[in-house]
């Protein structure tokens, strides 16, 4: 239904707020009709990033290309990109159908085709009985759509999406998200999707960019990054992780993938000896914490269904894992 | 302050209304104790400032020094009485104002004769006790019921040299030839002494210029509307002359003077067909200082402080005999002196304080 | 059983009561003179009809408000965009040097436009002196003097309820437009303009509403030829004691400036015009 997706390349993007580098030489190349999630902590230079990429933020180094060419001195409105803000940032004084025909209207479309583009991007958003409404008449996640159908009506070649769902609710965010997933594979646009939610990026992304400081940690598809993790900050970012120390090197190890046993009754190569801290009930899981000698205490999770009862407090266990379980990262210390 | 004043003037009325029988005892001491005054003190409020001071209302500046020295103080020295000033303008529509609100502050007005004329008609005014005042010391005619001609000011025109090298001009005839005498000129704008300065430019005869004709006036104004503006102010006058906005500008007399020393000669008076205003002091009705302002109005007329009030702001004395002690060199600048009378006109107040209304609106709806 | 009242008002029921005497009283005192001065009837609003001078009075008047109000609020619009847009410190000193033109008398700066804009001011006399004019350009002592007097008193004004409005606009949502496409032309017309709505409006009104009380500023740097309701009334009260007429002026001012809030609020709720809640 809309033109087919644009593929974007950063090179050595830089921007520096006095001394401050907020986006320190980022290295990205963006495919056609990916869906690519910015994920990092508060700060890490998400949005600025991003706004780099629309056209609000200057460039203090580096370059930005669109197929191939440089649009680092295309202005903002020139870029074509369509974008969802935090917060949506719709027009008030107009109404639903106003707000989503007016990229149309600002390029002077003749009205019938602006009409029907309309009528299905509210298809689309499934907002059809909400057109006359004014913004602040409809619910944050109808808010949300009305956006979402703004930026793609006049179909971009990339969608750029600033923390589209931070103002839902858990529930209605998750219901959104497929929302989202699903219009992305029907419209074939490009989306540069930013978030600080991990379950978000790891549920809906092709590729995942982890950001720290303003750099780029890691960059992946979501299996990627959750099962080889680089560093300990994106095994710990994304998921939980415990680390172990050995030969000199410093390994991630994921809770779920250790077996525990009661003592005696562990097999294998990889195996320590502890006694169990604390143990929380979490429906699915178990999660146990196990203090071992001469380490920090270890967490493993167990599928409840699977262990019977809990083990109790002081009981003696072997913890143990596969050859491939245990990622060396690249940090020689934590 | 502007609320206490309302509630002062609130309680002297509800007094009013008390001493008339038309409000009831309790509810004046209610209306008393709710403003937090005593009820005796608001009924005796008049006679309390009776003798403690003279007020003076005039239009504040120099006046209020000069008023200070050439009358205050020697009728300070003469009864005890201080003279005080209230310096807002005493406008006809304030006196009226202040009287009507029963609420009376100020003895003596520094006003024209001509509101002497129409406030004094009105019943706004207090007569003039001439047992006190004397009648002899000031122009002939000058001497009404309510109110009497202290010192006079006039109109007359100053021109700018530099505009016109080969042949000064010489009177209103002049003024209002901008053919012959091209560039701006200024009148006043509240019709006094324009009126009589286009007649006299038409060629009424100086003492045949009462009852005015306002519509020739007007009609003589009107042609020479496109090249004139108009001052409403002594210093906007001023301004406008040594500004160099006009080439020739009407002025009140006893300001030229100044501007021609200021500026070293270069803007001249003309005293030729100049119309000489009548000052007037005149006392409102049921003013608080009583008959003190009578002694104070005769202090005014005294030889000595008729020359100190010319010396201080310029304003010609009234009494003859004060205009015969002035020094030589001042008698040029004194409007009804030997020399400037067979030159000037005299305004008629009663005319004035009759038809300022007419008069004043007609000038207005021709210039505006 | 309910109290008919609210009991809170009993409380502030005195002040109520004083309010509305302050305001009320004197209001009704002009209503009643204005149709029993010099005789009771309708008299005065006769003239209304019949005074060619009248006439011409309100038509000055209200040609010289209505300038003014567009121009300042043109000129307020462009320096509160500008102050919005300034960087933090910039903006802080922008508004300081507003509000100290606040504090500049009316004799102040109407004599400062005749040294700058006079016949032999600081403009002509250069403009001469570089032999660009031959003849002074008369800015002043005219209707264009007592409009440039009247505007330049009148621009804070008008920036303070069009700075509020602008200060108030999600800056994202500017930026939302220009990611869809708008050049900046289409950004100030569709969205900016529409969202400062309400403050250009309040501007407008109480720019409007201000000027028809001025009265120095035509007075002297109109000339005397420029004469607006407010000196004519004034006239009328001191100098012909005409209170009928005057009182009759002032109703008709006060029914003006009443219709006018009317029909805004036809168009607008009012509290948005003057700050009050936004829903
Ligand atoms: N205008 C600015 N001036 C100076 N520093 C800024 C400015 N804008 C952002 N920064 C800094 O740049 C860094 C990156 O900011 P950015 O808004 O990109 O973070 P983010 O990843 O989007 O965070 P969040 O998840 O909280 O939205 C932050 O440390 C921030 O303080
Ligand atoms: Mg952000």
């Amino acid at each position: 239904m809309t033109g087919p997706g644009g593929s974007l390349h950063l090179r050595s993007l830089c921007k520096r707020y006095g001394s401050y580098p907020a986006v320190d030489s980022v290295d990205l190349q963006i495919e056609r009709g990916e869906f690519l999630t910015l994920l990092g902590p508060s700060g890490s230079g998400k949005t600025t990033l991003l706004m780099m990429i629309a056209g609000f933020q200057d460039i203090t180094s580096g370059d930005i290309l669109l197929d191939g060419t440089s649009i680092a001195n295309t202005p903002a409105e020139k870029r074509n990109f369509g974008m969802v803000f935090q917060g949506y940032a719709l027009f008030p004084h107009m109404t639903v159908k106003d707000n989503i025909a007016y990229p149309l209207s600002v390029r002077k479309r003749p009205k019938a085709e602006i009409a029907a583009r309309v009528a299905e991007m509210l298809d689309l958003v499934r907002l059809t009985p909400f057109a006359k409404r004014f913004p602040k008449e409809l619910s944050g996640g109808q808010q949300q759509r009305v956006a979402l159908a703004r930026a793609l009506c006049f179909a971009p070649p990339v969608l750029l999406l600033d923390e589209p769902l931070g103002a839902l609710d858990k529930k209605l965010r998750i219901e959104v998200q497929a929302q989202l997933k699903d219009i992305h594979q029907r419209v074939g646009t490009t989306f540069v999707y930013v978030t600080h939610d991990q379950e978000e990026a790891l549920s809906m992304s092709d590729r995942i960019v982890i950001m720290q400081n303003g750099r780029i940690e890691q960059v992946g598809t979501p299996s990627d990054l959750y099962q080889q993790p680089k560093t300990a900050f994106a095994a710990s970012f994304l998921g939980k992780s415990n680390f172990l120390r050995r030969d000199g090197a410093v390994f991630a190890l994921r809770p779920e993938k250790i077996d525990l046993a009661p003592a005696g009754a562990g097999q294998g190569a990889n195996k320590v000896s502890g006694a169990v801290q604390s143990v929380t009930y979490f429906g699915a899981v178990l999660k146990y914490q196990v203090a071992v000698p001469g380490m920090d205490p270890i967490e493993v999770d167990v599928d409840a269904w699977r262990g019977g009862a809990a083990l109790p407090e002081g009981a003696r266990v072997d913890l143990t894992w596969s050859e491939t379980a245990a990622v060396r990262l690249t940090d020689q210390t934590l | 302050m502007h609320d206490k004043q309302f509630m002062r003037e609130t309680l002297l009325q509800g007094a009013q209304a008390f001493q008339a029988g038309k409000m009831g005892r309790r509810s004046f001491l209610a209306l008393c104790g709710m403003a937090g005054f005593a009820s005796t003190s608001v009924l005796a409020g008049r006679a309390e400032a009776a003798a403690s001071e003279i007020v003076m209302w005039n239009w504040g500046g120099q006046s209020e020094e000069c008023h200070q020295s050439a009358i205050g103080v020697p009728f300070t020295k003469a009864t005890g009485v201080p003279l005080k000033f209230d310096t807002s303008g005493p406008l006809q529509g304030k006196i009226k104002d202040m009287v009507d609100s029963g609420h009376v502050t100020a003895d003596v007005c520094d006003a024209d004769l001509f509101d002497a004329v129409a406030l004094g008609k009105t019943g706004h005014l207090e007569p003039i006790d001439y047992s006190v005042v004397d009648k002899t010391k000031t122009v002939d005619g000058y001497a009404l019921e309510f109110g009497i001609s202290i010192i006079l000011y006039g109109y007359a025109f100053m021109y700018d040299t530099q505009a016109y090298p080969n042949g000064a001009p010489t009177g209103w005839a002049d003024f209002f030839d901008t053919a012959k005498f091209p560039g701006t000129r200024s009148l006043y704008k509240w019709a006094n002494g324009s009126l009589e300065a286009a007649l006299m430019a038409d060629g009424v005869e100086k003492d045949k210029l009462y009852p005015l004709d306002i519509d020739r006036a007007i009609k003589k104004i009107s042609a020479i509307k496109a090249d004139s503006i108009y001052w409403g102010s002594g210093s906007e006058a001023h301004d406008m002359i040594v500004n160099g906005e006009v080439s020739m500008g009407m002025v009140w007399q006893n300001r030229g003077r100044s501007i021609e020393t200021d500026t070293n000669g270069r803007f001249k008076l003309v005293m030729n067909q100049a119309l000489a205003m009548p000052g007037a002091y005149i006392v409102p009705k049921g003013n608080p200082g009583g008959a003190a302002a009578q002694t104070f109005i005769a202090t005014a007329q005294s030889v000595q402080s008729q020359l100190d009030l010319f010396t201080c702001l310029g304003m010609t004395p009234t009494n003859p005999e004060a205009i015969a002690k002035m020094a030589e060199g001042d008698q040029p600048y004194s409007i009804t002196s030997a020399a400037n009378m067979p030159l000037i006109a005299l305004n008629d107040p009663t005319w004035w304080g009759e038809n300022t209304d007419a008069a004043v609106n007609a000038f207005l709806a021709a210039i505006s | 059983m309910r109290l008919p009242i609210q009991s809170g008002w009993l409380l502030v029921l005195p002040f109520l009561l004083l309010v509305g005497g302050l305001f009320l009283g004197p209001i009704l005192n002009i209503l009643w003179l204005s149709v029993t001065d010099p005789t009771p009837g309708l008299g005065n609003y006769a003239q209304l009809v019949t005074s060619d001078t009248l006439g011409r009075i309100l038509w000055t008047t209200i040609r010289v408000c209505v300038i003014c109000t567009v121009f300042s609020v043109l000129f307020g619009y462009s320096i509160a965009y500008a102050m919005v847009h300034a960087a933090g410190p910039t903006q802080s000193r922008m508004l300081s040097l507003l509000l100290v033109s606040f504090w500049i008398s009316v004799l102040v700066r109407t004599f400062s436009w005749l040294m700058l804009l006079g016949r032999n001011g600081v403009v002509n006399s250069g403009l001469e002196a570089l032999g660009i004019i031959s003849q002074p350009i008369p800015f002043m002592r005219n209707e264009l003097g007592v409009l440039i007097g009247m505007i330049h008193y009148m621009v804070p004004y008008a920036v303070l309820p069009i700075l509020a409005s602008m200060q108030s606009i999600d800056g994202r949502v500017v930026q939302a437009s220009r990611s869809l496409g708008a050049t900046g032309a289409q950004t100030l017309w569709r969205v900016y303009l529409p969202l400062t709505r309400a403050g250009v409006v309040a501007a407008s009104l109480l720019v409007f509403i201000i000027n028809l009380g001025f009265y120095v500023i035509p007075a002297v740097l109109g000339g005397g030829k420029v004469l607006m309701v407010a000196e004519y009334i004034s006239v009328q009260v001191l100098v012909t004691l005409q209170w009928g007429t005057a009182a009759m002026l002032a109703a008709l001012l006060l029914f003006g400036v009443l219709t006018l809030l009317f029909i805004m609020s036809r168009f607008m709720k009012l509290s948005t015009v003057f700050g009050g809640a936004r829903t």
